[in-house]
């Protein structure tokens, strides 16, 4: 009974703020979960592969672990900024998915989870957004990013 | 029709797998090495669309083409692999051979979820290969066998 309390209790916790990674990616600001996030690291050269699959064309290689490269920069059509350039693991359904993003170092920040507001994006899928006092800043679904092996809509999921 | 090397990663008692590793542009192919019935040298190799060797003819395929590679076949080494299930034949020009590498059937992988379009059928899996790796080309596909595919998710490599 105790034990089903403390998850309640946590459960509501967790919905009352978001711990999220703000990075940028050719100049533009967004957000993920830090739940989402396997870790941040110098970006590596990589390997390409051939592939139809949109924005999944290489492979990045860190001794013997192997993790596909989604190209968020390209789907944005933006241009990275930065050297070195910087490597953000994300937390994919499908398994650990390397991003490159810019050089600057991504900051955490905590928002109230009222502070999430529904996205318009429907370029890329998001779990809202929230407003830092300079812009809206877009909060990316890594889990879900480019669609999953069950789900290849692709779409923006929204709220 | 020598081969540069012979490499064998961990001997254990498991069954290992043989591939001819070879070069396409930047990227770096493993053909599973039951297959090959031959390397050619392009002088060895002669001029027309096919090759006769041993009383089979291997008709050339353009993997460079099929798998959207530049390549350039225009040095010395250049080489011809003549490869067959028994049933069909091709031959096909690649960039540069390294030669043969045996490996644990666990050591070969797949290729991850996110990628989810053709190149589910051109390759089977995934190796390592020196600082990078190599893609395990599908010789059903590679030899118009595609119908016959059996997908890597059911299990194991296809030889």
């Amino acid at each position: 009974m105790l034990r089903a309390s403390k998850q309640q209790g946590k459960s509501i916790a967790v919905k009352r703020s978001w711990n999220l990674l703000v990075f940028s990616v050719g100049g533009e600001r967004l957000a993920v979960r830090t739940d989402d996030v396997g870790g941040i690291a110098h970006w590596t050269d990589t390997i390409p592969v051939p592939s139809r699959t949109p924005f999944v064309q290489a492979m990045l290689r860190r001794e013997k672990e192997l993790m596909p490269v989604y190209d968020l920069a390209a789907r944005l059509n933006r241009s990275l900024v930065g050297d070195p350039l910087l490597c953000l693991v994300a937390k994919h359904l499908d398994g650990s998915m390397a991003i490159c993003i810019d050089g600057d170092m991504p900051s955490l920040q905590t928002i109230d989870a009222g502070a999430l507001q529904f996205s318009t994006r429907t370029d890329i899928e998001t779990i809202g957004s929230f407003n830092d006092g300079s812009g809206d800043i877009p909060v990316v679904a890594l889990q879900t990013l480019g669609g999953t092996s069950t789900n290849h809509s692709g779409h923006a999921t929204g709220l | 029709m020598s081969l540069r090397g012979h490499h064998r990663t961990e001997s254990t008692h498991e069954e290992g797998i043989s591939f001819l590793v070879v070069r396409l542009g930047e990227t770096y192919l493993a053909l599973p090495a039951d297959g090959v019935r031959g390397v050619l040298t392009p002088a060895e190799a002669g001029i027309g669309d096919s090759i006769k060797a041993v009383g089979i003819i291997y008709r050339y395929l353009n993997l460079a083409d099929m798998l959207t590679l530049s390549a350039g076949f225009e040095t010395t080494d250049t080489r011809v692999i003549l490869y067959s299930n028994g049933r069909s034949h091709a031959a096909v020009r690649v960039e540069q051979v390294f030669g043969l590498s045996e490996v644990e059937s666990a050591q070969c992988v797949p290729l991850p979820a996110q990628f989810r379009a053709d190149e589910r059928t051109w390759f089977s899996g995934m190796i390592l290969h020196e600082e990078g790796l190599a893609l395990i080309v599908n010789p059903t596909w590679l030899l118009g066998e595609v119908a016959e595919v059996v997908s890597m998710a059911a299990g194991g490599v296809l030889r």
